[in-house]
């Protein structure tokens, strides 16, 4: 008797709903919509007073390590920062908190976008057990009377498709764009520089900056430089130096982290404790320069 | 989810990304601030809803609230358990939040979106809002933006369940 064994995959994904990608409206509804989930302010100037820049950056490091070893959908990641940075800009909170809450954003993210949520007991055994599922479930109401239950927050991940239907570029490489956009996006979420950024403007500067940097090793796309800019800035309403200030921030970010990762290489024998400071979101080796 | 208790042995401990970052969690502070968040959250939506979620009891202000029996809601939504009686009044396992805001968090991952009360906005403006119940009397006109922001989606189930 032959057997046959399929591996399926056990995530079930909708189609891309046309109605939704290639009507204007939705765009027009996103960019209308987009500020009203964005932080209230620059949270370590004027909220917080124990926790420190790196200390988000660390935080952040952790939670996209989370999620890419769970294999989350792209947005879990972005949208928990985005509930990260919504709490925090409104509560003063003590650091030793910080990666609880942490872990309560990416549950309340991981279930609102993913089909097979994060578990509570998953996601306190990688804090490594400092916390316990029932504080986790304790937390989880707190944030979600602190965020208003407004959990439907717009990410830079709702532009993508919007963004790239409208360029000119071959189908076939839209793919590998779409990947470094989402690798860009990811980037700018572990830092707060990005935080009040319009969701639309991280977007369409995710894709310049993985449209130029795809462009120096193939032809994937017709449009480079200042057109390409201005295509890209008509087609979110974006101010063309805002967008191009974006984009070299992103760039600049995307070095940064290259060169953090390069010297986390050389160091490879270093302590745990200074590993943990690093700040290299592990996808950011995906990209060819 | 489909084997809860198979999915965490696939996380090696020793994994790197198992990490603890800032040190102890000091879990008397903890509870602390989780108690004065929630009671905050509360005193937010008591003022906010003229409902005392503690006890659940209505209060005066701009929302007229109705008890609702039997809605046909499937039994997924009901709260369960012995604290999950429809008059079991702020029976929960903490008594300083209320069970609107807390059931059914022990028994899982999920949130439970369930309402005891209906609330019936005294605008006539939109309609699905109050079909021809008491809530239909006439009242001073408010903005319903604030409405569509909290318990939205309690709201939403409840108000469904009510049409024909």
């Amino acid at each position: 008797m032959e057997l046959l064994c399929c591996e399926v995959d056990p995530v079930r994904r909708a189609v891309p709903d046309p109605n939704l990608l290639y009507d204007d409206r939705i765009l027009q509804n996103l960019l209308t919509i987009e500020e009203r989930y964005l932080p209230q302010c620059s949270y370590f100037k004027c909220v917080q007073k124990d926790i420190q820049p790196y200390m988000r950056r660390m935080v952040a490091t952790w939670m996209l390590e989370v999620c890419e070893e769970q294999k989350c959908e792209e947005e879990v990641f972005p949208l928990a920062m985005n509930y990260l940075d919504r709490f925090l800009a409104g509560v003063p909170t003590p650091k030793s908190h910080l990666q609880l809450l942490g872990a309560v954003c990416m549950f309340l993210a991981s279930k609102l976008k993913e089909t097979i949520p994060l578990t509570a007991e998953k996601l306190c055994i990688y804090t490594d057990n400092s916390i316990k599922p029932q504080e986790l479930l304790e937390w989880e109401l707190v944030v979600l009377g602190k965020l208003k239950w407004n959990l439907a927050a717009v990410t830079p991940h709702d532009f993508i498709e919007h963004i790239l239907r409208k360029l000119p570029q071959p189908r076939e490489k839209l793919p590998l764009i779409r990947k470094h956009a989402q690798t860009f996006i990811a980037l700018c979420a572990t830092d707060f520089k990005f935080a009040m950024y319009p969701p639309s403007m991280i977007a369409t500067g995710s894709v310049g900056a993985a449209i130029c940097g795809l462009q120096q090793d193939e032809d994937v796309s017709s449009l480079t430089g200042d057109a390409l800019t201005d295509l890209l800035a008509k087609i979110t309403n974006t101010d063309v130096d805002c967008l191009k200030a974006c984009q070299e921030q992103i760039e600049a970010v995307l070095l940064n982290s290259l060169q953090q990762f390069r010297q986390d290489q050389r160091d490879g024998g270093k302590s745990e404790d200074e590993l943990d400071q690093a700040s290299t979101p592990t996808d950011v080796r995906d990209i060819d320069l | 989810m489909s084997e809860p208790s198979g999915d965490t042995a696939q996380i090696p401990c020793s994994s790197k990304v198992c990490r603890r970052l800032f040190g102890p969690v000091d879990e008397e502070q903890l509870r602390r601030d989780c108690d004065a968040l929630m009671a905050d959250c509360l005193q937010e939506a008591r003022a906010r809803w003229n409902f005392d979620f503690v006890t659940e009891t209505p209060l005066e202000g701009n929302y007229v609230w109705e008890r609702v029996q039997g809605l046909g809601l499937p039994k997924f939504y009901l709260p369960a358990g012995p604290r999950g009686a429809w008059d079991d009044l702020g029976g929960g396992k903490r008594p300083c939040t209320s069970t609107v805001l807390l059931q059914g968090t022990a028994q899982g991952d999920h949130v439970d979106l369930s309402l005891s009360c209906t609330v019936v906005p005294r605008s006539p403006e939109r309609p699905e809002v109050s079909p021809g119940g008491p809530g239909a009397r006439q009242g001073r006109k408010r903005g319903q933006t604030s409405m569509t922001d909290f318990y939205h989606s309690k709201r939403r189930l409840v108000f469904s369940k009510r049409k024909p």
